[in-house]
């Protein structure tokens, strides 16, 4: 279905009265929006204040923590040290776009048989990152997967089931594929 | 596969699925920084860039022409609504905002109220503020020697001493000690941590005007704690204060403390009539709120020469920064230290703690729940390793 790009306020949380506005026509998670915003606004306040999908999260405003980590046309970028300007004309994709049709998405189901969290605050950010991993590397090793998510931290310390819940996406992914004769 | 259905499975030896993973995993968790209410503002910190100073002026006229900013807080406000201190978890007293003098980096010194996140961080930047530097203190030892600069002169005791606490014998430890054929002893330092939460703190903040209840969203580990703390603060009783802690990114010990930052969201909701968001960067973070240990021991070890310990002797100094306000699960102010004798069969043993103020942030947090237990284990079981070496024999 084509949707039609939807149009969004100026998020009254992220303008200041009198501020300059720049338009923005982007892509996330599949649908079309246009926006007006300051051409300050991180992508990361744009998702969450203007567009409301706040499973994306803020964890360090310095590009060390991962916590806010949405593929930018499909790589993994961290939304702290994007511009929502920066996004114009391309696709972004959020945690909550890895849900398809009620359908969670292998790496969102290994997250949780494997106990991949516990706070859940790095999490999003852990499974976008190890989501564009596996589009490039099905069966990454457990040091391939660690030096992917070296990125992203989790203050939990919960890495080694983190990395075995990466590793089985990859596995159910490819079971997927196998099975269907083909993508998944 | 249906995630967060209920599960036909239990008992020993079963693993149980998580309620609030069908959540996270679909980045629908509820944080703090995730509530939001109609007409809600936000609030943002002015901080000092120096450790210990005079404040000599703060003026605000920049702040409250920027667009969007709606009010500015500061310490003298408070001073007014007798608001400017507020008590810590132990029985020590700390600043909301400070009246005359900052005694840490970072210490928060206005707060902007604004429409927008961006026009109170722009607010926040444009409070001006006049410092005379003041000498720093940061190394404990220096702070209780004569003549140091005092750094609490609102207490009576004209100095940087806090406490003394002590237990055992000392008189038969010094005498076992000196009798023992073997005696190990050393300095060991466990500076300061901080536990570092992936969500950093904040609040939202709500008077329903008309019914007088207040309502607090919080990031915290302890809602009752905070709610006696708000109602003492803000003469609200008890009843009237509904603290809702939503999911929680970590918290480690760091999110038991009461922050000043709520308390300002608290004191911007009375006064505005809105709902008032705080929420501090990762640098305010890193920088401002509670740390944890900090303890500088010297501890001596006395055994035979065939390896048997006899007696143990520690004395510790606690590095506090500016006030005592260590989480603590009794009335001890060093919490759980003294179980360092661990499993250990002294005869005889002798522990002290004096602590000190410095120029810097609240210590005393109970990181992971440790309450000075990792303070008193690591000392302990590094002793046995160095007598252990001592002796030649394997520490295991």
């Amino acid at each position: 279905m084509a949707a039609a790009a939807r149009p969004v306020s100026p998020a009254a949380s992220l303008t200041s009265p009198g501020g300059t506005l720049v338009h923005v026509r982007v892509t996330v998670n599949g649908q079309p929006v246009v926006a007006e915003v300051e051409p300050r606004t991180l992508l990361v306040h744009f998702l969450r204040e203007v567009l409301g999908l706040t499973g994306t999260h803020i964890g360090c405003d310095t590009t060390n923590c991962g916590a806010c980590t949405v593929h930018l046309d499909g790589k993994p970028v961290k939304s702290c040290t994007v511009l929502a300007v920066q996004t114009d004309g391309r696709d972004v994709r959020t945690v909550e776009g890895l849900e398809v049709g009620g359908k969670l998405s292998p790496i969102q189901e290994a997250f949780v048989e494997c106990h991949g969290l516990q706070c859940g605050f790095c999490t999003p950010g852990m499974m976008m990152t190890a989501t564009a991993l596996l589009a490039r590397n099905p069966n990454p090793t457990e040091d391939e997967v660690r030096d992917a998510i070296r990125g992203n931290l989790c203050r939990c310390t919960g890495y080694v089931n983190i990395v075995k819940a990466i590793q089985l996406a990859g596995q159910k992914m490819q079971t997927t594929a196998a099975g269907a004769g083909g993508k998944p | 596969m249906s995630v967060g259905a209920p599960h036909v499975q239990g008992g020993i030896g079963q693993s149980i699925r998580r309620k609030e993973d069908a959540r996270f995993i679909r980045g629908k968790g509820n944080y703090i920084d995730d509530v939001k209410m109609p007409g809600m503002l936000y609030l943002d910190i002015t901080r000092s860039p120096y450790a210990h100073a005079k404040i000599t002026a703060i003026r605000t006229e920049r702040a409250l022409k920027v667009p969007g900013v709606l009010a500015v807080i500061t310490g003298k406000d408070l001073e007014a609504a007798g608001l400017a201190w507020m008590p810590t978890l132990m029985s020590d007293k700390q600043m909301v905002l400070p009246t005359d003098t900052v005694m840490y980096q970072a210490q928060e010194v206005a707060a902007v109220v604004a429409d927008s996140r961006y026009a109170a961080a722009d607010g926040a930047a444009a409070v001006e503020v006049d410092y005379e530097p003041l000498p720093v203190v940061t190394n404990p030892f220096k702070a209780l020697e004569p003549g140091a600069p005092v750094i609490r002169t609102d207490r009576k005791e004209q100095s940087n001493h806090i406490w003394h606490w002590e237990t055992g014998d000392k008189a038969g430890t010094d005498q076992l000690l000196t009798s023992s054929p073997v005696r190990v002893a050393q300095d060991l330092y466990i500076p300061r941590i901080h536990v570092s939460s992936m969500e950093t703190c904040g609040c939202v903040a709500h008077l329903d005007s008309i019914s007088g209840r207040f309502t607090i969203y919080m990031t915290t580990q302890a809602p009752h704690a905070i709610r006696t703390v708000l109602a003492l603060v803000a003469g609200l009783p008890e009843q009237n204060i509904r603290v809702i802690s939503p999911d929680i990114g970590g918290g480690f010990g760091g999110k038991v403390p009461v922050y000043p930052g709520y308390v300002l969201a608290a004191v911007a909701a009375i006064k505005t009539g809105h709902p008032v968001k705080w929420i501090e960067d990762r640098s305010e973070n890193l920088q401002a709120d509670s740390f944890a240990r900090d303890y500088h021991i010297h501890a001596e070890v006395g055994a035979t020469s065939d390896g048997k310990v006899t007696a143990l002797k520690v004395k510790t100094l606690a590095d506090h920064g500016y006030t005592d306000a260590a989480a603590n699960p009794s009335k001890f102010p060093a919490g759980l230290f003294h179980i360092i004798t661990g499993s250990y069969p002294f005869s005889k043993a002798f522990v002290e703690v004096d602590a000190a103020y410095t120029n810097k942030p609240p210590g005393g947090i109970a990181y992971r729940c440790s309450f000075r237990v990792t303070e008193a284990v690591y000392t302990i079981e590094r002793m046995m390793d160095i007598l252990a070496h001592r002796l030649k024999i394997d520490p295991a």
